[in-house]
């Protein structure tokens, strides 16, 4: 347990640093308007999965271009958790961690024997197909999908408060939450293992790290992360279908994760930020430069291919790594 | 048994557009250890090339070879532009080692978006060279028609034309060398950048051939050749990712046990068997039924 929380002078730091940004974060979502807040929830999932992608790729080295099949995996677990089981949201949330991270882990067994390029195309092979069985099985909801509903705001919270603002502050706490506890986590003796691995997997070996065990469990993990991710998605738009989760969805949590530097945990908000930014400059652009339908659909998509060719070919470790050796060049 | 031939014979033809797309993934791997997750976008680009030039000239053996051309110009220029960049910058630091594939995956979202800008998102037909009405013995109809012939026809074809040059040719012989060892390829004299970008443009214009397979019997959208990367993927797998013989009988087999399953067992079933596949090859026999020991280190 003293591992998971970390030493204790980080642990003074990090009981101050998270309830001063939770603070932070409700002043401000009481100052702007909606649409803002609306952006902020996603903003908030896309944080919660880009840390899945960081603890999978920055720190045990293992690629997964299907995170957006997992969290429709966890969506799916939680919707179903609550047509069915009439769970309270709350536990849904905890179903869909504990299905993805599953999931995760069987996955995680086959994958853990491979390197880069199959663990890729495995990855990238759920991601095509996992999302469209959902239309061949019919308590899945098909193509309409399933509604799923987190409620209204607790009364005591006021006449005024809206329902993006509750979307935002379950997804916030959510966000902030797994932000700590992958701090904690990488900072434990399991952070040191996965880097270890991802330096060099032999010596790794040779240190008594079992390997195997060691990438299953930063597999299972960075799962159940991605599962939250993909509930907390489905509540923001209230409803769980399979065009939730296009294949484009684990590109732009990838393309987010590689923004962030995929070694950095704090960098999560910046990717998760110019995640949710892509559309609206797109959009603003459009609407700038006129041009017909099939133009301005496309642009995010563009925009977004664009940013991740540019990130890998100029820093392919991270844009802290071009800060870092700036620094150096100048000292 | 006339059921069991038949739906053999069908996958045998599904199977063949397979290995084609395992083809263009293989050479690209061989040349360069990347899996090359942008070939669907190259494909797919070089279809519509080849749909434009149909609809212009309404002849399906005229678009062939441009969308041919079109697709090994592309892998030419893909690998000069991006990949030269990527080899010589990508080399160390944490993210080395996945560099490679992210760029790809980029490079497949960009030529789709730029596909989509330019043609949009319907769903577009061919016209079809050749009928797909099965063939006719006496009374009996089977479901293997030339357009399925065509396909096997053309697979074999382009199959031998690639064993011809890489067994046959000097230029295959550096690429063969290039593939083993390119650091001693480089020393006995072969220009390896070069050889890797004929490399990629042959893989892009076997990506293209599939394109243009597939697509008659199909339809035609920025993203209809995806289940055709993944099941080609598969298919070199199963091949061991590195040998063009293995591409060839990892396609087959996937086509012709995707085939069977959809007959007897269930239609819905097509995806869940290609990640079982894929998964039990994964485990049982890692390194694939044909690939070579060391195929594993990426």
């Amino acid at each position: 347990m003293r591992n998971l929380l970390g030493h204790s002078s980080r642990r003074f730091k990090a009981a101050i640093t998270f309830p001063l940004i939770g603070v932070a974060l409700f002043l401000i979502s009481n100052r702007v308007d909606e649409l803002r807040v609306y952006q902020g929830a996603n903003v908030a999932v896309y944080v919660v999965a880009i840390i899945s992608i960081i603890l999978l790729t920055g720190y045990s080295g293992q690629i997964s271009l299907g995170h957006g099949a997992l969290m429709a995996v966890g969506a799916y677990a939680a919707v179903l958790s609550q047509v069915y089981w009439h769970l309270p949201v709350i536990l849904t949330f905890v179903v869909a961690v504990l299905a993805a991270a599953g999931f995760g882990a069987i996955l995680g067994t086959a994958a853990g024997r491979l390197t880069g390029p199959y663990l890729a195309g495995t990855t990238l092979a759920l991601a095509v197909g996992l999302p469209s069985l959902a239309n061949q099985f019919g308590f899945l909801g098909g193509e309409q999908g399933l509604n799923y509903d987190v409620g209204l705001p607790p009364a005591w919270l006021g006449a005024d408060f809206t329902q993006y603002k509750w979307f935002f502050w379950i997804s916030a706490l959510a966000a902030l939450i797994v932000t700590w506890i992958s701090f904690n986590l990488l900072g434990s003796h399991y952070g040191r293992n996965w880097r270890a691995l991802r330096s060099n997997p032999t010596a790794a070996a040779l240190m008594g790290i079992h390997v195997g065990r060691s990438k299953v469990l930063a597999f299972t993990v960075s799962s159940g992360l991605a599962g939250l991710a993909g509930a907390l998605l489905a509540m923001t738009i209230s409803l769980v279908t399979p065009s939730a989760f296009p294949t484009s969805l684990s590109f732009s949590i990838v393309t987010g994760a590689v923004l962030a530097g995929v070694t950095l945990l704090t960098g999560s908000i910046v990717g998760a930020v110019v995640l949710v930014a892509i559309p609206e400059i797109t959009g603003a652009l459009a609407a700038h430069l006129g041009g017909s339908e099939k133009v301005t659909s496309n642009l995010p998509g563009l925009l977004t291919s664009v940013l991740l060719i540019v990130a890998v070919l100029l820093f392919p470790n991270g844009p802290q790594a071009i800060m870092k050796r700036t620094r150096k060049s100048s000292q | 048994m006339g059921r069991l031939l038949n739906t053999i014979l069908i996958g045998v033809s599904g199977g063949s557009i397979y290995s084609l797309m395992a083809l263009a993934l293989v050479l690209v791997w061989r040349s360069t250890r990347v899996v090359n997750f942008a070939q669907a976008g190259q494909a797919i680009l070089s279809t519509y090339i080849g749909y434009v030039v149909i609809t212009h000239t309404d002849n399906y053996w005229i678009a062939f070879p441009v969308a041919l051309v079109a697709g090994a110009l592309a892998g030419a220029l893909i690998d000069i532009l991006m990949v030269r960049t990527l080899m010589k910058r990508a080399h160390s630091g944490p993210v080395a080692g996945i560099a490679p594939v992210i760029a790809t995956l980029g490079l497949l979202g960009l030529i789709r978006a730029v596909v989509g800008m330019i043609w949009g998102g319907d769903l577009r037909q061919f016209k079809l060279p050749v009928s797909n009405h099965g063939f006719t013995f006496g009374h009996n109809t089977i479901p293997f028609a030339p357009i399925n012939l065509l396909i096997v026809v053309t697979t074999v074809v382009v199959m031998l034309i690639f064993s011809l040059i890489f067994q046959r040719t000097n230029l295959g012989l550096s690429l063969r060398a290039s593939a083993y060892q390119p650091e001693i390829a480089r020393l006995a004299g072969i220009r390896v950048d070069l050889t890797r970008t004929i490399g990629w443009a042959f893989a892009g214009a076997a990506g293209a051939v599939a394109g243009m397979l597939v697509t008659p019997t199909n339809y035609l959208s920025p993203n209809s050749l995806d289940l055709l990367l993944v099941s080609g993927f598969v298919a070199a797998v199963i091949g061991g990712l590195e040998s063009l013989v293995g591409a060839a009988v990892g396609g087959l087999i996937l086509g012709i046990s995707l085939a069977l399953v959809l007959e007897y067992v269930s239609s819905s079933l097509a995806f869940p068997v290609a990640f079982v596949v894929l998964i039990a090859v994964l485990l049982f026999k890692p390194s694939g039924l044909i690939g070579a020991k060391r195929t594993r280190h990426a």
